[in-house]
């Protein structure tokens, strides 16, 4: 990987660079809760001083750009008993600015699944190849644990990515477009004293992480305790509203349905983000649902993430970032289930 | 009796490295495409299911189109959605295919409302099929329980096409009552094949029937075969296919010998939705056939 | 147009007010840029808002409004019988709506109240289905306008019914809003029905609850979340019994 040294100055320089022909998508203080405390989400910006990149977290993560809530897969024009099908996903380039190395390493997991998979997704690549990503460093959340899953670091998937040194950033490159980009402002290239600051940022961050979760030999714990009351505990509290699926930057299920035009002229396929914790996932025609009651549903959605995904991409598919246990009315968070399946507390 | 660690069978190796997927030959783009085809033909079997006959209106993807035994076609009703439905004809049959299709929701309720001519769309095939290449050379019990007889049809067509390939082939068909029985039109004629065992049985029989009552597992009874030497097909519900299997493994027939094909609801065919995912599995992709070792070890799957 | 070779239906629908806004029968007629398809695609037999016919011979009979004169009963019930399909349409057909909190005072002195000197005729408020069986219910204040096309379209071409099994906390998220409990606000949307598509919270405002309950939504959990973020039971209740579809579960 190629390394330079971009001053903050000249980083303003460069998000102008992308804006005048570029949509670009940042962190974007929204509002404040309750406590007073900023809410940011990753949202269009259409100028530098708009994004807040001090930001601490985003509600939302940014798989939306990649995996829109609600897409058209494609329409059929129907026509007096024939009809003809229409299938499009381009989409114009973008930037997406200030990702953190989680949200990164999310992208990567999504990748497997609808790239390097038996069927990639024409629509997924489209976005994907079509976004430019500068990541961005960050200290951890309180209640972060990317350290444990292993997605603190991260060196692929990106563009660029920034760690802050103050007065000026460390940048890695990872695309020959990010160095063409970098090449449009002044970059110089980095000395001792640069990589020894960068070096202690890093150490820093190490030292900075909080919340550590166990998750030696979960696939087989999970397996063990398939019938622990753990799961009754905390399926209890569930709430089936689906909000830990939307936020994470990982969940992917969906469910595709067709929508019909008044005068039956046309009708659209359409993809929505589904959650596994809605009543309705596994439920099949004729109304027989295999995963009835919330804790059955709450024990299926560890299961892909820390059991499945692993099976079938050798990684647990949770990066760590905690957005679900944030969103969650029910307080119920990753850390601590899987706390309680670890020390069976019931 | 059958020995405790099966020989490898090197014929195996063939099969393994056969590309079979027809999408996968496709470019990116063509992922979504549907393939337009022609409801060619409407049978009617029972007051539930109806066979159609599918033809793929353009003459090079209808060339293109191959399957294996066991696979599933997407079929797209414009405007209704999409269903999975496995294909019940023989793997010869170039000119359509056939799927036996139960009105139960709101797609197969159009198709049945659909008549001779309409065009729908198909997208696949999708998902494993029956090895029945490595079932050559030895005796195969098919076993077929209601509806699972439409996915037991294509390798029923396979092993009585290729009889000479097979040793024993025993053929069990069993359902509710004799009203819900599938292709009764059909047994006869694989009756009459050299050597094919072939029986029907029901649990509620009414008044015409003559034929044997009882469950489905009462027919193996009579069935004499190697467990070393045998391989099993078995289709129908959970319940049904567990029963089966069970009595099949007493039988000495190894557990990574029998296969069955489940069933779920799917968004989309090709890994990505989760809806059809049985514990973390997907039936799509990592099935629907499964041998029955790997289904005892799915979380959820009976 | 025959697609799939099927002949479609076109459905004979009549529309009957009772008491309530007629907003829902307001929305009918909404949406412009389809409104002539929408006319298309069915027989409009009686509508007072958009039709000057009066016809007796309809199959689908959509109701806005809840039951709150003895008149109203009978009517409703002749309309029943000439009804091959009966739909509840809004908050007030399905569950009493806005109407509904008048059983929580004495009859005489709400008459007095809103009637003054000039009292009129008054039962405790009912939902349709406290009267006649109900074949659908869409609710929602008012009703959306793309349910009602669903349902034109289910009755034409048999397409799928619209439903909604869960809450509206999912299309909250997925426009991108803020939780109205993080702003510290009260909101229903964790136990009721979506299919809105979320404006309140969009909007700056905790959701009341019109569309009723989600399927099987987990109240004990709700409450006990609500009365912990510092919401006491009479917000609790007065939300919940708002537009009538919780009043099974009030605490």
């Amino acid at each position: 990987m190629l390394f330079r040294i971009l001053g903050k100055e000249k980083f303003r320089s460069l998000i102008e660079v992308i804006l005048e022909s570029n949509e670009i998508i940042a962190p974007k203080r929204v509002g404040s809760n309750a406590s007073g405390e900023p809410i940011h989400q990753f949202l269009p910006i259409d100028a530098f001083d708009e994004m807040d990149l001090d930001y601490r977290t985003t509600e939302y993560s940014a798989k939306t750009y990649f995996l829109p809530y609600r897409e058209n897969l494609c329409s059929f024009n129907l026509d007096d008993g024939d009809w003809q099908q229409e299938i499009s996903y381009r989409i114009q380039p973008r930037a997406i600015i200030g990702l953190r190395a989680y949200d990164i390493n999310a992208l990567l997991k999504l990748d497997k699944v609808f790239i390097r998979n038996k069927f990639p997704s024409p629509y997924y690549v489209s976005r994907r190849e079509n976004t430019f990503i500068v990541g961005l460093d960050h200290d951890p959340l309180e209640d972060e644990f990317s350290q444990s899953m292993g997605t603190d670091i991260v060196t692929h998937g990106f563009d660029l990515f920034l760690t802050d040194l103050g007065d000026r950033y460390f940048v890695a490159i990872a695309s020959d477009r990010g160095f063409n980009l970098l090449n449009r402002v002044e970059v110089r290239e980095v000395t001792d004293d640069d990589t020894n600051t960068y070096k202690e940022v890093r150490r820093r961050i190490l030292a900075g992480f909080k919340t550590k979760i166990n998750v030696h030999n979960l696939p087989n714990l999970l397996d063990l305790e398939f019938t622990s009351e753990v799961w009754e505990k905390w399926g209890k509290k569930c709430l089936s509203c689906g909000s830990c699926a939307m936020v994470c930057p990982t969940c992917y299920c969906y469910g595709v349905n067709e929508e019909v035009s008044m005068d039956f002229s046309k009708a659209t396929r359409v993809k929505q983000l589904h959650s596994c914790n809605l009543l309705d996932f596994a439920e099949v025609a004729g109304g027989h649902n295999f995963r009835p009651d919330q804790q059955t549903r709450l024990k299926y959605r560890y299961y892909h993430q820390h059991r499945g995904f692993v099976e079938d991409y050798d990684e647990p598919k949770c990066v760590g970032c905690n957005r679900c246990g944030r969103v969650c009315l029910a307080g119920i968070s990753p850390a601590a289930v899987i706390k309680d399946l670890y020390e069976e507390n019931l | 009796m059958c020995a405790l660690i099966n020989a490898y069978d090197v014929r195996q190796e063939s099969e393994m490295l056969q590309p079979l997927d027809f999408n996968r030959r496709l470019r990116l783009k063509q992922v979504a495409k549907v393939f337009k085809a022609e409801i060619s033909n409407v049978i009617r079997l029972t007051e539930m299911e109806k066979l159609f006959h599918l033809r793929i209106v353009d003459d090079t993807d209808r060339e293109r189109f191959t399957f294996l035994p066991g696979q599933f076609v997407m079929v797209e009703v414009p405007g209704y959605g999409e269903v999975p439905i496995s294909i019940s004809s023989s793997t010869s049959n170039k000119g359509f295919i056939e799927l036996c299709i139960r009105r139960a929701g709101t797609v197969t309720g159009a198709l049945h409302r659909a008549r001779r001519g309409a065009m729908v769309g198909i997208r696949g095939p999708f998902g494993t099929h029956f090895p029945l290449k490595r079932m050559k050379g030895r005796s195969v019990i098919l076993v077929a329980g209601g509806l699972g007889l439409a996915p037991l049809r294509a390798p029923i067509f396979h092993v009585t096409e290729n009889r000479s390939d097979f040793q024993d082939i025993h053929i069990l068909y069993g359902t509710k009552s004799p009203e819900q029985l599938l292709f009764d039109y059909q047994y006869e004629a694989w009756r009459r094949i050299d050597d094919v065992n072939i029986q029907i049985i029901v649990e509620e029989p009414n008044e015409a029937w003559t034929g044997p009552v009882g469950m489905i597992t009462k027919l193996l009874d009579d069935v004499k075969v190697d467990p070393s030497e045998t391989f099993a097909i078995v289709c129908g519900p959970p319940v049904m296919f567990k029963f089966v299997c069970q009595r099949l493994s007493k039988m000495g027939i190894p557990m990574d010998r029998m296969f069955v094909s489940l069933e779920r609801r799917m968004h989309c065919g090709m890994g990505k939705c989760c809806r059809c995912n049985v514990g973390s599995t997907y039936t799509c992709t990592d099935g629907p056939v499964f041998d029955y070792w790997s289904v005892i070890n799915l979380k959820e799957a009976i | 147009m025959k697609h799939l070779k099927i002949e479609q239906k076109r459905p004979r629908i009549a529309v009957f007010d009772f008491t309530g806004c007629e907003g829902c029968e307001l929305q009918l007629t909404n949406k412009e840029e389809n409104l002539g398809a929408f006319l298309n695609a069915i027989e409009v037999v009686c509508f007072r808002e958009a039709s000057s016919d009066e016809g007796e011979d309809y199959d689908i009979a959509l109701i806005d409004g809840a039951i709150t004169r003895p008149d109203e009963i009978e009517r409703l019930k002749a309309i029943r019988k000439q009804a091959k399909l009966l739909v509840a349409m809004g908050s007030c057909a399905c569950f009493g709506g806005v109407n509904k909190l008048k059983n929580a005072y004495d009859l005489d002195e709400a008459n007095r109240e809103v009637y003054g000197d000039l009292p009129k005729e008054t039962i405790p408020t009912m939902a349709v289905d406290e009267v006649v069986p109900v074949d659908l219910k869409l609710p929602g204040c008012p009703v959306s306008k793309d349910e009602i096309e669903r349902v034109v379209q289910h009755l034409a071409w048999d397409l799928p019914l619209p439903s909604y099994a869960y809450p509206v906390c999912v299309q909250c998220k997925q426009r991108y809003t803020v939780c109205r409990f993080d702003v510290g606000e009260l909101c229903l949307g964790p136990i009721t029905r979506a299919g809105c598509n979320a404006p309140c919270p969009a909007g700056g405002l905790g959701c009341w609850g019109c569309r009723g309950p989600a399927e099987a939504p987990n109240y004990e959990e709700f409450f006990a979340l609500a009365k912990e973020k510092g919401f006491s039971e009479e917000e609790i209740n007065e939300r919940l019994s708002f537009f009538g579809g919780f009043e099974d579960v009030l605490l």
